[in-house]
């Protein structure tokens, strides 16, 4: 595997690049230390030569002495790195020389005092001289062995680094053995386990220090992640299988919409198709009703006037009821006839006042009944976009309505007004009359419901019915309250709104 | 005897002569080398404090029977020391007193009375320098002796120990010959 000689490489080469840095430092530093150290030691070592040789030779100068001079550089035999020492007399004559075996070079005039480098060589000049007087200069030659010295330091510096490689090299490869390979080992479980998606292998443990810490971390790891595993695939079993049963459901639920829908549109269309068949009939029945009916009328009154001695007392009041009913039938059936107007035909809208027209109905409601009193009270500035011939038919049966049921009030009071709530309105006719009871408020606006007695209240029970349909026709909404002996108000809208807002009104208005 | 001597004499006299100038030079030279040597040895002797009478007292040497040395000496003093102080020549004759030197050289000429001078400085701390042959047996300290042509000298440390004075052992370096017992 590629991977673990990248990591065992990198860690050699690492240790490698460490140990040899802190060796080329560590060499360039001593190597360097010990140089200037031998150079200015050297040189002192030499300066003192030169200084004590001077001294020891003052008197042989002074006393002119050269046989103790030389006597006293034959001394520096026993300095072997000394390769010639000369003294000089205060005229510059040499007076006495001495040199290592080759090396009888000495320059012919002495130099001021000085110490330089000259190749291998380290050259001293020093003045002899006591408190007074300048005796002499000495003259000395020794061995500079800066180079040698550098060079031998080379080459025990490649051999130490040799050496120290080799050693880093061998605790290398024990360390490897003890730190990398289990590494190297769990690396290996890891990408096995990568690359098979075999969650049951294991790291093994081979150290009790953080790498077994870590194997067991990687083992609990792979166990729970094993675990995570089954469970997910458990449950991935079951969502796909949701999954399927959802979309069988749902093609269930669209092919079943669908053939609603398309049951929807034949009932429909049968319905509609029996609807318009029905109020044909019924249009016809009625109006084919009211022709037998004029006969009945029209001959029961025929016999009543032309025959007025020969029907009896009793006849004639028989007479008189067949005539009323005749009338009352014939008022049904006129009503049935408006209801059926109502619903068909075209809605032709405009915009009207609805207050015109309710003064109109009341103006006809008065000439019918002049005994009646009742205070009439119409709001101005009812506009509305409505059909105006519907909205007459609608008035006049609520307006007719409250005519009627205030008839054993008091003092009868009907008002026509309308609420607006923005765009909304909401229209209203309230009286103080006969009122009825909540409970049937659904009853209403069905067609022949009453909630009074033909007695108590003339009617044929189709008015609201109608009503309702004009007010559907134009979208909007007809509701009531009431309370019973205490009147009512009839609400309705003529465009489609906000149904809350429309139904939050009404408490206000019968309030 | 008498005339033996008066041929000696002669022929002294003509030695000298014949020697000539070549004689005279090099006399010469001995002894602007000895009045050199002279004044160097007071910088490695050392006297005891109490041969100097006052602080600022100069340096006397003291030359007998040898002018012209005293006139060399003369010559090389001028605004040098030695310990410190400035150095006075005196020229003395037989039998003055050897007091207030300290340093005093004897001739060659007075070869013949060196014991006699010798025994006059004795236990005093007084260096004493002679060039006479068999000089340190009289008792001289240092003696000027001619080597291959050359000024050496020997020197004799007991004489010098009695008059207190010590010879440093640089100058010992140099002498041709250190006596240390009698």
């Amino acid at each position: 595997m590629p991977r673990q000689h990248s990591i065992r490489h990198k860690i050699l080469a690492a240790k490698f690049a460490t140990t040899l840095a802190a060796l080329l430092v560590a060499i360039a530093a001593m190597i360097s230390y010990d140089l200037s150290l031998y150079h200015r030691s050297w040189i002192a070592d030499m300066t003192t030569q030169a200084d004590l040789l001077g001294r020891t030779s003052a008197p042989a100068l002074t006393f002119d002495d050269a046989r103790v001079a030389q006597e006293n550089l034959e001394l520096l035999r026993y300095r072997p790195k000394l390769r010639a020492a000369a003294i000089y007399d205060a005229r510059g004559r040499r007076v006495a020389s001495f040199a290592q075996e080759g090396e009888p070079e000495f320059p012919r005039l002495p130099e001021a005092d000085g110490v330089r480098v000259e190749g291998n060589n380290l050259v001293v000049f020093k003045r002899i001289a006591n408190d007074r007087e300048i005796l002499g200069t000495v003259y000395l030659r020794a061995q500079y062995e800066l180079y040698d010295r550098l060079l031998a330091y080379l080459g025990i510096a490649a051999l130490v680094t040799a050496v120290a490689m080799l050693v880093a090299y061998v605790f290398s490869n024990w360390e490897q053995k003890v730190l990398v390979l289990p590494l190297i080992a769990i690396a290996k479980v890891a990408a096995e386990v990568t690359e098979k998606r075999n969650f049951a292998l294991r790291a093994e443990k081979l150290s009790d220090d953080e790498i077994g810490l870590l194997a067991d971390s990687i083992n609990t790891m792979l166990e729970e992640i094993g675990r995570a595993t089954r469970e997910l695939e458990a449950s991935n079993r079951d969502s796909a299988r949701e999954v399927a049963e959802r979309r069988r459901v749902e093609e269930e639920v669209l092919r079943l919409n669908a053939e609603l829908e398309t049951r929807v549109k034949e009932r429909t269309t049968q319905l509609e198709y029996t609807n318009a068949e029905l109020e044909a009939f019924c249009y016809s029945v009625s109006h084919d009703l009211r022709a037998p009916l004029r006969s009945i009328d029209g001959f029961s009154q025929a016999l009543i006037e032309d025959f007025p001695k020969e029907v009896p007392e009793e006849a004639r009041r028989f007479l008189g009821r067949i005539r009323s009913s005749t009338q009352r039938m014939g008022q049904l059936i006129e009503d049935l006839l408006n209801l059926s107007k109502v619903s068909r035909g075209e809605l032709r809208r405009q915009d009207i006042d609805l207050a015109g027209i309710a003064r109109q109905v009341v103006e006809d409601l008065q000439q019918r009944d002049p005994s009646r009193k009742v205070e009439i009270s119409i709001w101005d500035g009812m506009q509305a976009n409505a059909d105006p011939r519907l909205l007459r038919a609608a008035l006049e049966n609520l307006i007719g309505n409250a005519w009627k049921f205030t008839s054993k009030a008091q003092q009868a009071r009907i008002e026509i007004g309308v609420l607006r709530d923005g765009a909304q309105a909401s229209f209203f006719v309230r009286d103080n009359g006969a009122g009825f009871d909540m409970a049937y408020a659904d009853k209403l606006f069905g067609a022949f419901q009453r909630l009074h007695s033909a007695n108590e209240y003339q009617g044929t029970g189709i008015g609201l019915a109608t009503v309702q349909r004009i007010v559907h026709r134009h979208g909007g909404r007809i509701w009531a309250q009431a309370h019973l002996g205490q009147g009512a108000v009839f609400f309705f809208t003529l465009t489609p709104g906000n149904a809350e807002a429309a139904a939050s009104r009404p408490a206000e208005a019968a309030a | 005897m008498v005339a033996v001597t008066l041929r000696l004499l002669l022929a002294g006299t003509l030695l000298w002569t014949a020697a000539g100038m070549a004689q005279t030079d090099s006399r010469a030279a001995e002894v602007r080398i000895k009045a050199a040597f002279l004044y160097k040895f007071g910088d490695f002797v050392q006297w005891p404090p109490a041969a100097f009478a006052r602080p600022d007292a100069s340096f006397t040497i003291g030359v007998m029977g040898a002018e012209d040395l005293a006139v060399a000496l003369e010559q090389v003093v001028v605004d040098r020391r030695v310990q410190g102080r400035a150095v006075t020549v005196r020229r003395l004759r037989r039998g003055e007193s050897l007091a207030g030197l300290h340093m005093l050289f004897v001739g060659q000429s007075e070869t013949g009375r060196l014991s006699e001078v010798l025994g006059a400085a004795r236990g005093h701390a007084v260096l004493t320098v002679t060039e006479s042959e068999n000089a340190i047996v009289s008792g001289s300290m240092i003696n000027f002796v001619a080597v291959d042509d050359k000024v050496r000298f020997d020197v004799a440390l007991p004489p010098a120990e009695r008059g207190q004075l010590k010879i440093s052992a640089r100058l010992l370096a140099v002498a041709r010959k250190v006596v240390t017992s009698s």
